[in-house]
C-alpha cells in the first residue's frame, strides 16, 4: 500500500510540467448562440451581428465560459495540428485512480482574457500540466490535477484567453 | 464595449450588480449539456444518477459558472471581464432557486486600463454557497 502511495505521487511528479495537447478551434455562430441561449442569457449581442457591432465587436462575441466548451466543439479532426503531443498526462494520472473508484470533481476553474473570442475566430490551443498533488483530508486521499491552456489567434499569433483547470479526485 | 454603458466613474465599491434568480430544471441541464458537449450522464440521466448513488442528476459545474457569468456580463458588459474564477462550492440540483450575487470590491488603474474587482457567489434559497468567485472587469 505504501509502495503504491509513493508510485503515485512519483507519477503525478513526472506529469507536472508535460503538455496535455495542441488543437485547432473554429467558433462558429450556432454553437455560441445555443450556449449563450443555454446559459440564460437574453442579451441580443449573441444573436444579432449588427447589435454586436454596435457594442464594438468586429462580429458576434463568445459567452465568457465558452473556451471551456472549445473543447468540444468547433475541433474538426481534418484541421488538427500534426504537431499535437500523444494522450494526455491528466488521463494518464487519473485512470488508475478512477479504476480503484472514487469521483472526480471540477475543483476550480479560471478564464483570464486578453480579447473576446468572437465568430470567425480560429484559435490554437496548447495545454500544460501546472501542477499535481495529493493530500488528505477526513480520511480521504485527494488528488489534484491544475492545467492550463493558452489559447491564441491562429492569423495573428496574438494570445487571446487563457483557461485553468483543476481537476480533485477524491477516493 | 458593452450593451449596457457602465462607466468606470459610475461604479463605487459596494455596489452590487442586479441580482439573477433562476429556478433549476432538469430541461435547463439538458439544453446545457447539448450546448456544452458535455454529456457526463450524472447531468441528465435520472437513472444512471440514482444508480451511482446520487438523489437526481445535478447540475453541471460549468452551468452554474456560466450563468453566474451572464450576471456579470449584464452588468459590467460583454466583452469587458478580463478575469474571472469560481471555485466549484456544493452540487446544484434541480428545483433549487440559484441567485447571483456580485458585489464591486475594488477599483484601479493599471497599465492604463480602467479596472473594477469583484466577488461573485451563486448560492441556492438557503442561502447555501454553490459558487464562489472573484472577477475583474476593464471599464471604459
Amino acid at each position: 500500500m505504501a509502495d503504491d502511495a509513493a508510485s503515485q505521487e512519483d507519477v503525478l511528479k513526472s506529469i507536472i510540467g508535460q503538455p496535455t495537447g495542441k488543437s485547432k478551434v473554429i467558433v462558429e455562430r450556432a454553437p455560441v448562440e445555443h450556449f449563450a441561449d443555454a446559459l440564460l442569457s437574453t442579451s441580443p449581442i449573441y444573436h444579432n451581428p449588427e447589435a454586436a457591432r454596435q457594442a464594438g465587436f468586429a462580429n458576434i462575441p463568445a459567452p465568457p465560459t465558452w473556451p471551456f466548451a472549445m473543447e468540444f466543439s468547433g475541433k474538426f479532426a481534418e484541421m488538427q495540428p500534426t504537431d499535437a503531443p500523444p494522450g494526455n498526462p491528466l488521463f494518464t494520472a487519473m485512470g488508475p485512480l478512477m479504476a480503484k473508484g472514487g469521483l472526480i470533481l471540477h475543483g476550480e476553474q479560471e478564464f483570464l482574457y486578453h480579447r473576446p473570442v468572437q465568430v470567425g475566430d480560429v484559435l490554437i490551443g496548447e495545454g500544460s500540466i501546472t501542477d499535481a498533488y495529493q493530500k488528505e483530508s477526513k480520511g480521504r486521499t485527494m488528488t489534484f490535477i491544475c492545467s492550463e491552456t493558452n489559447w491564441r489567434d491562429e492569423t495573428t499569433g496574438e494570445p487571446v484567453v487563457t483557461a485553468r483547470f483543476n481537476l480533485i479526485h477524491r477516493s | 464595449m458593452g450593451e449596457k454603458k457602465l462607466s468606470f466613474e459610475d461604479v463605487q465599491v459596494g455596489d452590487e450588480a442586479p441580482v439573477i434568480t433562476h429556478t433549476l430544471t432538469r430541461t435547463d441541464l439538458v439544453k446545457y449539456a447539448g450546448a456544452s458537449g458535455d454529456f457526463n450522464p450524472m447531468h441528465h440521466d435520472e437513472v444512471a444518477a440514482q444508480a451511482a448513488g446520487q438523489p437526481s442528476v445535478f447540475g453541471h459545474g460549468m452551468f452554474s459558472m456560466g450563468l453566474l457569468g451572464t450576471a456579470l456580463t449584464d452588468f459590467v458588459g460583454v466583452g469587458n471581464i478580463t478575469r474571472y474564477k469560481v471555485r466549484f462550492a456544493r452540487q446544484t440540483w434541480p428545483d433549487e432557486v440559484l441567485s447571483s450575487k456580485i458585489v464591486v470590491t475594488g477599483k484601479r488603474e493599471e497599465d492604463g486600463r480602467k479596472l473594477v474587482d469583484l466577488t461573485v457567489t451563486l448560492s441556492n434559497g438557503d442561502g447555501e454557497d454553490k459558487l464562489v468567485g472573484e472577477a475583474t472587469a476593464a471599464l471604459p
